[in-house]
């Protein structure tokens, strides 16, 4: 019987820690003051299950793009943890540091660095969304931001 | 009782069998996987090497390759860097093995796709890449090309993808 217990919290870790919550570490600066260098957060993988992402959500996205539902059971060895500020077929661009969405001003009350970046609109298709870190600090170049699809998003993160 | 044991042993004795078949038998997929683990293992190293070392491990890693390779490297922390050919590679792994006093890559993710023929293979990796003083872990996402070339699968191509367009 303490046998066939072990093995019935075995199976509940294995479950919880390994396909519905995903253990993340962040490496860098690009989600500053939110998500600062090596802190520690949980993914929830069964956060969108019932709801598409939201805009405002911190999400782990997936490097490498999985063409099965089955091989995207298994969590990423490396993730980008990143904020979706787009949501499919609206239009996203920078203008002086601003944020917009179909032409208006975005709201961002994270963002905190004060930045300058300008760019073209860019367009998501019905199952893309417009990602970037809080920290945009730097120049546009070398901050990763840019269309993510739904498939690359692993889950939201519990901060 | 005796069934169920005897049951036991069956699966025990099939399961020992498929994984057994696929130790002899690895399909083309595990062989690419190990075939590019053992590529990142080759490329790294702990510490300082001396020269003739440096120069036989640049020359293995050269091997991974095929001869009329192509190499197109386009990251913003780099720039824009094209090799072509097993020499340029030898070179260019020459040259990072005296440049830093160890360097680690990685490729925790792998997507593999094999072609209908079982001749090439597209892999799209992640590559983990850390140099002797650096703080930040680089990571970025690597198409590689491969196909089986007298009996060993060799990359043909590599190419940065960019992750998010």
């Amino acid at each position: 019987m303490t046998l066939l217990r072990t093995a019935f919290w075995v199976v509940v870790c294995v479950v919880v820690f390994k396909l519905l919550l995903v253990h993340v570490r962040v490496d860098g600066i690009s989600m500053l003051p939110t998500c600062p260098d090596q802190s520690v957060y949980w993914v929830n993988r069964l956060a969108y299950v019932r709801h598409a992402p939201q805009r405002g959500d911190v999400v782990a996205i997936r490097f490498i793009k999985m063409d099965s539902a089955i091989a995207r059971l298994e969590p990423p060895g490396v993730m980008l943890l990143k904020r979706i500020i787009g949501l499919p077929g609206e239009t996203v661009a920078f203008v002086n540091g601003r944020v917009l969405i179909n032409g208006e001003i975005l709201d961002e009350p994270y963002e905190k660095s004060g930045y300058d970046w300008n760019s073209a609109p860019v367009t998501l298709g019905p199952d893309e969304y417009y990602v970037v870190g809080d920290n945009r600090s730097m120049p546009p170049e070398y901050h990763t931001h840019g269309k993510c699809e739904r498939s690359r998003i692993v889950g939201k993160a519990m901060l | 009782m005796k069934i169920v044991l005897r049951l036991i042993l069956l699966v025990a004795l099939a399961a020992a069998g498929i994984w057994l078949w696929t130790i002899l038998f690895p399909s083309p997929e595990k062989i690419v996987r190990k075939r590019l683990a053992q590529a990142a293992s080759e490329v790294s190293f702990k510490s300082a090497e001396n020269p003739l070392v440096i120069a036989a491990r640049a020359e293995r890693f050269a091997g991974f390759f095929s001869t009329n390779v192509e190499i197109n490297i386009n990251v913003p922390e780099l720039g824009q860097h094209n090799l072509a050919g097993r020499d340029e590679i030898t070179q260019a792994a020459a040259g990072a093995r005296a440049a830093v006093s160890s360097l680690t890559v990685e490729f925790p993710d792998m997507n593999i796709t094999i072609g209908p023929d079982k001749l090439s293979a597209v892999a799209d990796v992640s590559v983990k890449v850390q140099a002797a003083g650096e703080k930040d872990v680089y990571v970025q996402e690597i198409k590689f090309t491969l196909q089986k070339i007298g009996g060993d699968w060799l990359i043909t191509r590599v190419e940065t993808v960019r992750t998010l367009s």
